[in-house]
């Protein structure tokens, strides 16, 4: 039989019981929605994720610290000899070691604030290693310049509440108390030589939340002259941090430190996001199951209903590939109908729900861990589309109808003629 | 030259719930080119499931149909299907067109199933429902149409792929007496004119006169062949 004849007597039936077949059709229309609004929304959502962090990471950056993720943390420290071998490993641009000194108070006047944390740097390399998230406010001087008892205040040490006027600027002096040895409090006079801007980057670095001290000043405080509690590393190139990891864990005997790599943590969260997109997918295509059902209980109604026809037709010479192929060419037809009008709709719809939710998530943004840099309010999700996934979502939805078509339509083919003939 | 149609000790047993009950009873009988053969009887006699039979719609229990030399019970589905298609034509009762589609569609349909061009079908539908009496009504639905006018449609689809034999299976008994006597002399035309061999089954008599033999069956079993108006032992 003519492909043409087929799919016109498939046409014909279909908008013979148009009420039924809108509704069929309605139900792959949904299915297909769900999977593409979900999908580009979900793609949307990775994308927008990977974007912010790759902002607020250093890429090309590394973090040692001491101890072992897996046999627990130590309280070894790391000295100048060890940020040495680390500088000299190839693909190393720097290696600079911090000190880390817990919570402390600064005063000016009256006036009070608490730090999270005080890290003693090398300020000439540390800026190199950190060159966006370490942006003025206000600044004296340049950081080669800054001497002994120099202090650079984080964003919301001072803007403590979200303050408009600052705790501090460039050129005040301050004073900072700190724990020397357990239970014992100093104060020391500090000159601020910078403030920062408003960053808000990821936990472990969140440097709105420190202060920063000369190492020197630190260790002559602290002690020895030549420790430091984490070192910090800036590579050439992001792609090579595994191979360098390697090399510095190399310089150490096993699980004496642990390494932070922004790069494996991004591709640890993409794989994750990406598991999530693949199970809300996964969850809209059981809508289109159903819908897959729906097809299969009115392609039994119709065949029954049809019996005599098609008892007419093999009658006058129909094979039964002919029956098989009216029948299965309707639920394609069904498929590609809901595909074609599902595919705008599901992105639609991800659009609509993606304004609905940058509206929701407004008000939250506020002390978001991830923040961009311009310190916008605005966390969109753009949904993404993806021709594949579109041409995906219509032939998966034809493959399901076609495939719950099949049961009733070989069903239809293998009816015996006699008994077609004479059913009422 | 051989018989067009040739049965050969066919039997057919059908249940009904757990009775059996056997339609037919070792049918044998030849039927030549160009014959218009009645199968006349009361209900219950056989008469349709024999007809089913010979079309290939049915399979017989036991025994052999040749239609054109082929033996039936030899092919699959398909090739049943194919034969049923190029071979035989079926006219019945209650007329059975596609109620969706016009008469002019329901001629051509065969010729589609055959995958004969579009133009060429519907020229050749056409030509056929002129020649059934229906040139002004090629574009009606079924329920557009009378009794009579159905009936035409149903013999139209029936000669359209030109077959060896047309099966009619009571093809008076829906209509009045005048419409009956309309078909049964179109049929009787179209035998004459195109030299079709045709295949009656009805249980009325009149008709059953008109054949050039009459096959009178009998709980399954043929009670005799009469030929004409004078009747032959078997």
């Amino acid at each position: 039989m003519r492909r043409k004849q087929i799919l016109a007597m498939a046409w014909a039936n279909m908008k013979q019981r148009r009420l039924r077949t809108s509704l069929t059709t309605l139900g792959v229309i949904i299915g297909i929605t769900a999977v593409i609004a979900l999908s580009s929304l979900g793609e949307g959502f990775r994308v927008t994720v990977t974007q912010r962090m790759e902002q607020g990471f250093e890429l090309n950056s590394l973090t040692v610290i001491p101890g072992s993720l897996f046999a627990g943390l130590s309280r070894q420290r790391f000295t100048d000899y060890n940020v040495g071998n680390i500088s000299q490993i190839p693909g190393v641009e720097i290696a600079t070691g911090v000190m880390q000194i817990g919570n402390v108070t600064l005063r000016k006047g009256n006036e009070e604030v608490q730090a999270f944390v005080a890290t003693a740097v090398n300020f000439t390399e540390f800026v190199q290693i950190f060159p966006d998230r370490f942006v003025f406010a206000s600044v004296n001087g340049s950081p080669d310049q800054w001497k002994n008892n120099s202090i650079v205040i984080g964003y919301k040490v001072n803007h403590p509440n979200e303050t408009e006027t600052p705790f501090a600027g460039a050129g005040d002096n301050i004073s900072m108390t700190f724990m020397k040895s357990p239970y014992f409090y100093e104060t020391q006079n500090f000159t601020v030589v910078g403030t920062l801007q408003k960053r808000g980057t990821p936990g472990l670095t969140n440097f709105d939340y420190w202060v920063f001290i000369p190492l020197d000043t630190a260790r002559e405080i602290f002690g020895p002259p030549y420790e430091s509690d984490l070192i910090f590393v800036k590579i050439s190139n992001p792609n090579d941090s595994d191979a360098i990891t390697k090399d510095i864990e190399a310089l150490f005997p096993p699980f004496q430190i642990s390494i932070l790599a922004p790069i494996t943590f991004l591709n640890q969260v993409d794989y994750i996001l990406n598991l999530v997109q693949l199970f809300l997918t996964s969850i809209a295509s059981i809508s289109l199951l159903v819908a897959g059902i729906g097809i299969m209980n009115i392609t039994t109604v119709s065949v029954m209903e049809r019996t005599r026809e098609i008892g007419i037709m093999k009658a006058i010479g129909a094979k039964n590939t002919t029956i098989l192929t009216i029948f299965l060419t309707e639920t394609a037809l069904i498929g590609i109908l809901g595909g074609l009008i599902g595919v705008p709709t599901g992105y639609g719809l991800s659009y609509l729900l993606s304004i609905i939710i940058s509206r929701f998530t407004l008000g939250q943004q506020q002390g978001a861990v991830f923040q961009n840099p311009e310190g916008q309010q605005n966390i969109g999700i753009t949904p993404v589309f993806s021709p594949t996934w579109a041409v995906g979502a219509i032939l998966f939805g034809i493959i399901i109808c076609v495939l719950f078509g099949l049961y009733p339509a070989r069903k239809a083919a293998k009816l015996d003629p006699v008994k077609a003939l004479r059913y009422e | 030259m051989p018989a067009i149609l040739e049965v050969k000790d066919v039997e057919k047993n059908y249940s009904l719930g757990k009775v059996l009950v056997s339609a037919l009873r070792g049918i044998t009988l030849q039927i030549e080119h160009g014959e218009f053969v009645a199968i006349f009887g009361p209900s219950g006699s056989g008469k349709s499931t024999l007809l089913h039979v010979l079309g290939g719609l049915d399979r017989p229990d036991k025994g052999s149909v040749y239609i054109d030399g082929i033996n039936l019970s030899t092919l699959n589905d398909a090739k049943l299907a194919e034969v049923r298609l190029h071979k035989i034509g079926f006219v019945f009762q209650f007329f059975n067109l596609l109620p969706r589609l016009t008469a002019l569609r329901n001629v051509e349909l065969p010729l589609t199933l055959a995958d004969l061009s579009e133009k060429e079908s519907i020229q050749k539908a056409t030509d056929m429902l002129e020649l059934v009496g229906l040139k002004d009504r090629l574009n009606h639905r079924p329920t557009e149409l009378s009794g009579g006018e159905q009936q035409r449609v149903a013999i139209a689809r029936a000669l359209i792929n030109d077959p060896k034999i047309v099966l009619a299976d009571e093809p008076t008994g829906n209509l009045d007496t005048t419409t009956g006597w309309e078909i049964v002399r179109l049929m009787k035309r179209l035998n004459q004119e195109k030299g079709q061999t045709f295949v009656v089954v009805t249980h009325d008599q009149g008709v059953a006169e008109t054949a050039h033999r009459m096959i009178h069956l009998k709980d399954g079993v043929i009670q005799g062949v009469k030929k004409g108006s004078g009747s032959v032992n078997l």
